[in-house]
C-alpha cells in the first residue's frame, strides 16, 4: 500500500504506520470458485517469491467460534450478526492482515466488507450505518469481483454441497422452498455486487468461464501490483 | 416514553443507570427494581456484557488478551444489540418497564477513553432507544476509587484498563482510566440530556431522589397481578408450596 487509507474512521493507532504490502480482495457469490482461485493464486504468487498470507470471513481467533455458534442456533438479529462480524473482521484486520502487510507481505483475503455489506443490505439493514460500522476497514490496493450469473451458479452448488441455510437466505426470505429461496436470494445479492461495484470500483472478472482462464485472468491483474514490490528505487 | 431513532414514540419506559465504577448505580437501580416490582409493574431488567451467546467470545478474547479498542468495542456492541433486539425493544413495544445497568453511553465513555473515534461509536449504536430518563451517577474519583478497591486484591487486565498500557502499576492505571472515562461521561451530559445524581449523598437520600424522577414516568405502564394464582389456593384449599421454585414474570424470584 502506497498510502494507509481507510474507508471511513479507520483504526486507532494504525495512521502512521508504513504498510509496505499489498492487500487484494477476491470478491463474489458463495459457489463461484473464490477459495479454488485463492489457492491457486497463493501458489503461483509463492512460485514467484511473494510471500502470502490468506484470509477470509469468520476466520478470527476472537469471533469464529462465537459466530458458528449463533450460525447454529438462528437466534441472532440482523444487526447482532453485522456487528459480530464486524468483530471478527476488525480481529483479522488488526491482529493479522496489518500486521502482514507490514511485513510486505500480499494479503489474499477471501471476501471483505463487501460481502457482508451485500448481504445486510438486502436483508434491509441501514446502508449509511453499515458503511459507517466497516469504515474501519483499509482501503485495498485492487478487489476482484468474481462475476457470474444464478444459472451458472446452481450447478456448482448442486455438485458440491448442495443448498446452504444461509447461502439460501432461508433465515428471511418467505419461501420454504431452498431451491426458490436460493435464486431469489443469490439475484439480489448478484444486483447488491453490481451496486457495490460500481461503488468501489472493483475489476471485474469475468468468472461464467473455465477455472483456467479466470485464473488466468486474476493472475494477470494481480501480476501488475505485485510487481511493484520487486521494483527497486532507480 | 421511550424513543426510537426515528422519532416513533414506544409505550413502554425505559430507565437506565449510568457511571463510573464505585458510582453505586446498580445498588441504587435494585432497590428501584424492588420498588417498581412491589408496586405491581411489569419490568425487564437488562444489564451490560450479559448476553450469553457473545459471552463465549468475550471470555476468550480477555483471557487471551485478544482484544484491541475496537475489537472490545464491537463485542460490547454485539452484546447490546442481541440484548437489545431480544429483551429490551420487545418489552418497551409490550408497554413495560425496562432497567438498564449501563446503557450506550457505557459504550461512549469506555470507547473513548480507549482512543475509539466518537462519532464512530455514537453511529455503531444508532439503533438504540432513546431512554425515558437515563440517570447519570456521579461521583469524585478517589470516593469511587476507595469503594472499588477496598476489599479488592486484584484488577482485572481489561477492567483497569491495561491494555492501554497508561502504567505499569495496575492501580495507577486504573486511576487514570477511570479518570478518563469520567471526563467523557460529564461531557454527555449536555449532549444527551442525562440526569445527574450526586452519587457522593447518602444511599437513602439518593434513592428517594432518584424515585421522585422516575414517579411522575410511570403512568400508563404495563401493570401485572403479582400473585395470579392467590384465588386459585384459595378456592381449591391448596397451600401452593411448589410455586415457590418459580420466578416471577418480571425476573425477581418471589
Amino acid at each position: 500500500m502506497t498510502e494507509v487509507k481507510f474507508y471511513g474512521h479507520g483504526l486507532p493507532n494504525v495512521e502512521n504506520l508504513s504498510l509496505p504490502g499489498k492487500l487484494i480482495v477476491l470478491e463474489g457469490p458463495d459457489g463461484v470458485g473464490r477459495s479454488t482461485q485463492v489457492a491457486l493464486l497463493r501458489e503461483w504468487l509463492e512460485a514467484q517469491g511473494y510471500a502470502v498470507f490468506t484470509s477470509g470471513l469468520r476466520r478470527s481467533e476472537l469471533a469464529s467460534a462465537g459466530i458458528e455458534a449463533a450460525k447454529q442456533g438462528h437466534t441472532l438479529g440482523h444487526i447482532t450478526m453485522a456487528l459480530f462480524y464486524a468483530a471478527d473482521f476488525c480481529d483479522r484486520m488488526e491482529r493479522e492482515i496489518i500486521p502482514m502487510l507490514r511485513a510486505g507481505f500480499v494479503v489474499l483475503t477471501d471476501r471483505y466488507i463487501y460481502s457482508l455489506m451485500a448481504r445486510y443490505m438486502v436483508r434491509g439493514v441501514d446502508r449509511c450505518w453499515l458503511q459507517s460500522l466497516m469504515g474501519i476497514a483499509l482501503v485495498p490496493d485492487a478487489v476482484f469481483y468474481l462475476k457470474t450469473t444464478v444459472q451458472a451458479l446452481v450447478p456448482r452448488v448442486l455438485s458440491t454441497r448442495g443448498f446452504d441455510y444461509w447461502e439460501a437466505g432461508m433465515d428471511f426470505l418467505p419461501s420454504s422452498d431452498y431451491y426458490q429461496s436460493y435464486v431469489d436470494y443469490q439475484q439480489r445479492m448478484l444486483h447488491m455486487f453490481d451496486e457495490l461495484s460500481a461503488e468501489f470500483g472493483f475489476s471485474v472478472v469475468d468468472a461464467s468461464g473455465s477455472i483456467d482462464a479466470v485464473f488466468a485472468d486474476l493472475r494477470d491483474g494481480i501480476g501488475k501490483i505485485v510487481a511493484e514490490l520487486k521494483a527497486r528505487p532507480v | 416514553m421511550a424513543t426510537l431513532p426515528d422519532g416513533t414514540q414506544l409505550p413502554g419506559k425505559l430507565f437506565i443507570v449510568e457511571g463510573i465504577d464505585g458510582s453505586g448505580k446498580s445498588t441504587q437501580l435494585d432497590l428501584v427494581h424492588k420498588w417498581l416490582t412491589t408496586a405491581g409493574y411489569m419490568v425487564a431488567f437488562s444489564e451490560w456484557n450479559s448476553s450469553p451467546l457473545v459471552a463465549k467470545a468475550t471470555k476468550r478474547g480477555k483471557k487471551k488478551q485478544l482484544l484491541t479498542p475496537t475489537t472490545f468495542s464491537l463485542m460490547h456492541a454485539v452484546d447490546f444489540s442481541q440484548r437489545f433486539q431480544q429483551q429490551i425493544l420487545p418489552a418497551l413495544r409490550a408497554g413495560a418497564i425496562v432497567l438498564a445497568d449501563r446503557y450506550v453511553y457505557t459504550a461512549f465513555a469506555r470507547d473513548a477513553a480507549r482512543g475509539i473515534d466518537r462519532e464512530w461509536v455514537r453511529e455503531v449504536y444508532s439503533f438504540a432507544v432513546k431512554p425515558t430518563v437515563a440517570l447519570y451517577f456521579r461521583v469524585p474519583l478517589e470516593e469511587s476509587l476507595r469503594r472499588i478497591i477496598v476489599g479488592r486484591p486484584t484488577l482485572k487486565y481489561y477492567e483497569a484498563g491495561l491494555d492501554l498500557g497508561l502504567s505499569d502499576d495496575p492501580y495507577e492505571c486504573y486511576r487514570i482510566f477511570q479518570g478518563r472515562i469520567l471526563r467523557e461521561y460529564d461531557a454527555m451530559v449536555d449532549e444527551f440530556g442525562l440526569t445527574v445524581i450526586d452519587a457522593a449523598a447518602p444511599l437513602v437520600q439518593q434513592q428517594e431522589i432518584v424515585r421522585q424522577i422516575i414517579a411522575p414516568h410511570l403512568e400508563g405502564a404495563l401493570q401485572i397481578e403479582p400473585n395470579p394464582w392467590r384465588d386459585v389456593l384459595g378456592k381449591e384449599h391448596l397451600s401452593g408450596r411448589y410455586l415457590d421454585s418459580l420466578a416471577h414474570p418480571g425476573g425477581q424470584p418471589l
